[in-house]
């Protein structure tokens, strides 16, 4: 393959990669807002000691953290639909070799949910420092604990078959790949910028509907908002960290990913997620100086995310392409592309997505004061 | 022919997997159930809130959607997920082929269920300060992109028992629409009103404030959603119509659990019907909380029967007429019996210093590509239980003729090797595993097996059973 992603490629291997990346990159938005939410509030609840003292970002990070998380998993399914149709083979065959630690993560994601729940809950607050930590990083824990199984179920995937066998043989449970902690690390790091920005746009948007309409948020000279400077901090240190961990990682990849990262295939995409990374740097920058959240600002840093995750989307998946052989799999794509059903979708993905955005727009326009029981 | 696609088997210990994918299967099916039916519940009710003809309905509503958010939300979704990782433990080519077949519809399915959550958030965080007009479009859609959830997935379900014109045609649409798919979904339909409104009850009574008399009010409402289940003797009859006529003989008592699970699903849901009809709606009789409990805990029994049947009757398949329960195809039956079912399994065994021989080494892998699926070795549904009692010539003989010796087992797909190997495997686990055993290469009896394996073809039994009837006929 010498093109630039995906024109290298078969066209419905292609289709089917382009479908699933884009849907992987909704899901990744909603994922990363959860596992670094989730880590900013057990460390807000640790280290708050007894100062009781609330933070803007935290309020509203466990008010929306249910929500997140549902969306999360919601997202979730169409990434994990077209995964299978992509890499069957691969993606099962490592589902059962990591058998009950795989399935763990279902049970687990039960347990972070209600702890999400119950971080809500004002109780939870009053508790002492020991009951709160508890809460708080029981939470994130469950959150990591599936973050660590996909980057394992990942990289168990995408390895040789002489590898699957040892690994059934060992039935250790556990998959070890020197790979899988810069990985994870990574993805963790990276997490922190998206979660800032969705942050960034929910403290603007609240701010402005606190202050009687947009136009007050939109003007520059704005009051300052409670938590700029907090999110734009994570977001920076986010951005910096992970390009760290993305370096580290590079370097234990093996020469195959390498080459694959630097060659035709991915390095346009290499070179996109760091000026998507830098055009986030460009607008966090400001924000944190001027200690207010503009929309102009967050609309560059959200142009920058975009450009920074179609990239490393894009070089990710060439790592696995470099892995496997994907012309073993185009009959297999071509089959699957020829059954019906594509124009339906397309159909119903516009309609629904209409009635959700009306759904948004109802809950906008019809608020008023509830009214008593019996009116 | 393509070559058999092998995958690392798991060993659940003494529980069967069809137990564990079963078990999950109901959970998720009656929440599904409870959040379907709960969506049309509450639009009835905010209806009536605006029409002013019931008291304390907008409280209800939001105390019940507190509920369905909390349950339905969270289990319900992560058990949806587990569902699809768990049937990938059961059977990977199963579940593989699905979604090769109909990633289109789950992807539509995907989109109605994006909505069903936007709606229901919406909904519950901003309900109790919506006007009502706002609320009831909410609930309107939330209602609606739920029921598609179900109509879409019904499709596929329906689709594994009677894949229809399908199988001719490898039309999308042929297998979607097919003949079980109207009664199914109209019968799931009126279950989803049925548990929705008992969970109803359960709700008003919980409901902290009310009189006795505000409480019958609400639920006499509720109990409105039981009036369809008038409809399901015909609906259920519609339904067990389609199914093909050897299913129907697994009901009818050639399989006794399947029997008795059907009997636990039309006895449960008699007892609702009787007291829904007869207490509720005709007489308008308050019921109280434990009441209310049991009659939705009778509707779970009523759905874990009815949906132990739906998983049941497929046998020997999980797709009918393409792929039985084993993960072998048809077609590939004959070839491995040639080449053997385990020779090209790239697996090796995870425990083989357990066994005193190769032969029971061999055993062992047959037992994993062969029977694991459905059976243990001295667990649930075992197979020194069902087997152990059987003479050694016997044991030969009902494997090798399997689809004969039980209708709903799928071929033997092996050499005779083999066989002999998974006989001596089954004796040995009988005789409690002892250190020594000795190899039996015996060239007649494997001539024996050949035979046996010969004369009853690698036809499913299924299909052998209409053949004799046929010539009876004849």
């Amino acid at each position: 393959m010498n093109d630039p992603f995906p024109f290298g490629l078969q066209g419905p291997t292609a289709f089917y990669l382009v479908l699933y990346l884009s849907t992987l990159l909704i899901h990744i938005v909603f994922m990363n807002y959860v596992l670094a939410g989730s880590a900013y509030l057990a460390a807000h609840l640790v280290f708050r000691g007894r100062t009781n003292e609330e933070s803007p970002l935290a309020e509203l990070l466990r008010d929306w953290m249910p929500f997140m998380l549902s969306a999360a998993i919601t997202a979730g399914i169409a990434p994990l639909l077209f995964l299978q149709v992509l890499y069957q083979k691969h993606f099962y065959t490592a589902n059962l070799l990591l058998f009950s630690r795989w399935m763990a993560i279902l049970p687990v994601l039960i347990a972070g949910f209600y702890l999400s729940y119950l971080l809500k809950s004002k109780l939870v607050h009053r508790w002492p420092l020991a009951g709160r930590a508890v809460v708080g990083c029981g939470t994130f824990a469950c959150f990591a604990f599936v973050g660590w199984s996909w980057v394992e179920n990942h990289l168990l995937s995408v390895q040789s078959q002489q590898v699957w066998e040892e690994e059934y043989v060992a039935g250790t449970l556990l998959y070890h790949n020197p790979e899988l902690l810069p990985r994870l690390t990574l993805w963790f790091l990276a997490a922190f910028p998206t979660m800032a920005l969705v942050v960034g746009w929910q403290l603007w948007y609240r701010h402005g509907r606190n202050n009687g309409g947009n136009k007050v948020a939109v003007n520059e000279s704005v009051p300052k908002i409670a938590g700029s400077r907090r999110t734009a901090v994570i977001a920076v240190a986010g951005i910096i960290s992970s390009t760290l961990a993305a370096l580290v990682y590079f370097s234990v990849m093996s020469s195959d990913a390498r080459d694959a990262i630097k060659g035709p295939v991915a390095f346009p995409y290499l070179v996109a997620a760091i000026v998507g990374g830098v055009i986030q740097l460009g607008a966090w920058v400001p924000q944190y100086l001027a200690a207010r959240l503009t929309k102009k600002w967050l609309v560059v840093a959200t142009v920058g995310l975009v450009v920074n995750f179609v990239g490393m989307a894009v070089v990710n998946e060439a790592t696995r392409l470099a892995a496997l052989d994907i012309t073993e799999l185009y009959a297999k794509h071509k089959q699957a592309r020829e059954v019906g059903g594509l124009f339906l979708f397309l159909l119903f993905l516009a309609i629904n997505t209409g009635l959700m955005l009306y759904c948004l727009r109802l809950v906008r326009h019809g608020w008023q004061a509830a009214p008593k029981e019996g009116d | 022919m393509s070559e058999h696609l092998y995958y690392p088997v798991n060993d659940f210990g003494p529980l069967m997997k069809g137990l564990v994918i079963g078990g999950l299967a109901i959970a998720h099916v009656f929440l599904a159930m409870f959040a379907i039916g709960g969506g049309m519940l509450m639009c009835y009710f905010q209806w009536l809130s605006q029409d002013g003809r019931c008291k304390h309905t907008r409280r209800f509503i939001d105390d019940y959607f507190r509920v369905l958010v909390l349950i339905s939300f969270v289990i319900g979704a992560v058990t949806g997920v587990a569902l699809w990782f768990t049937s990938i433990q059961v059977s990977a080519p199963t579940i593989g082929m699905m979604v090769d077949q109909f990633h289109w519809i789950w992807a539509i399915e995907w989109t109605f269920f994006s909505l069903e959550i936007t709606a229901g958030y919406c909904f519950y965080r901003y309900g109790t300060n919506l006007n009502d007009r706002t609320r009831l479009t909410l609930l309107g859609i939330y209602s609606l992109a739920s029921w598609f959830s179900l109509f879409w997935i019904n499709g596929i379900l329906t689709w594994q028992l009677t894949p229809g014109a399908w199988a001719q045609n490898g039309s999308v649409w042929s297998g979607f629409f097919n003949a079980g798919f109207f009664p199914s979904v109209i019968f799931r339909t009126v279950t989803a009103m049925t548990v929705a409104s008992l969970a109803g009850c359960v709700v008003i009574n919980a409901m902290p404030g009310l009189t006795r008399e505000e409480r019958t009010d609400l639920i006499n409402r509720a109990a409105h959603f039981l009036a369809p289940m008038l409809l399901m003797p015909l609906l259920g009859a519609w339904y067990f119509g389609t199914f093909p006529p050897d299913a129907r003989v697994l009901v009818l008592g050639a399989n006794v659990p399947m029997m008795m699970f059907m009997g636990l699903a039309i006895g449960a849901s008699l007892l609702i019907g009787f007291y829904a009809i007869l207490g509720l709606l005709r007489k308008k009789l308050y019921i109280n909380g434990a009441t209310a409990t049991l009659l939705l805990v009778l509707s779970f029994a009523a759905v874990a029967g009815s949906e132990f049947v739906r998983e049941g009757v497929r046998k020997p398949y999980t797709i009918r007429g393409v792929l039985y329960s084993n993960s072998v195809t048809p077609a590939e039956v004959a070839h491995l019996r040639q080449v053997g079912c385990v020779t090209n399994d790239p697996y090796p065994l995870q425990n083989p210093d357990d066994y005193p021989n190769d032969q029971l080494r061999l055993g062992a892998k047959v037992f994993r590509f062969h029977c694991s699926v459905c059976h243990t070795v001295k667990g649930a549904n075992a197979l020194t239980h069902l087997a152990g009692s059987w003479s050694t010539t016997q044991k030969r003989m009902n494997i090798a003729q399997l689809q004969r010796t039980k209708t709903f087992m799928p071929p033997f797909a092996g050499t005779p090797e083999e066989l002999e190997a998974l006989v001596q495997f089954i004796s040995w686990h009988t005789a409690d595993a002892p250190a020594k055993w000795s190899e039996s290469n015996d060239a007649e009896t494997l001539h024996q097996i050949r035979d046996w394996l010969d004369e009853v073809g690698t036809k499913p039994g299924i299909e052998l059973e209409l053949h004799v009837e046929q010539e009876g006929g004849q």
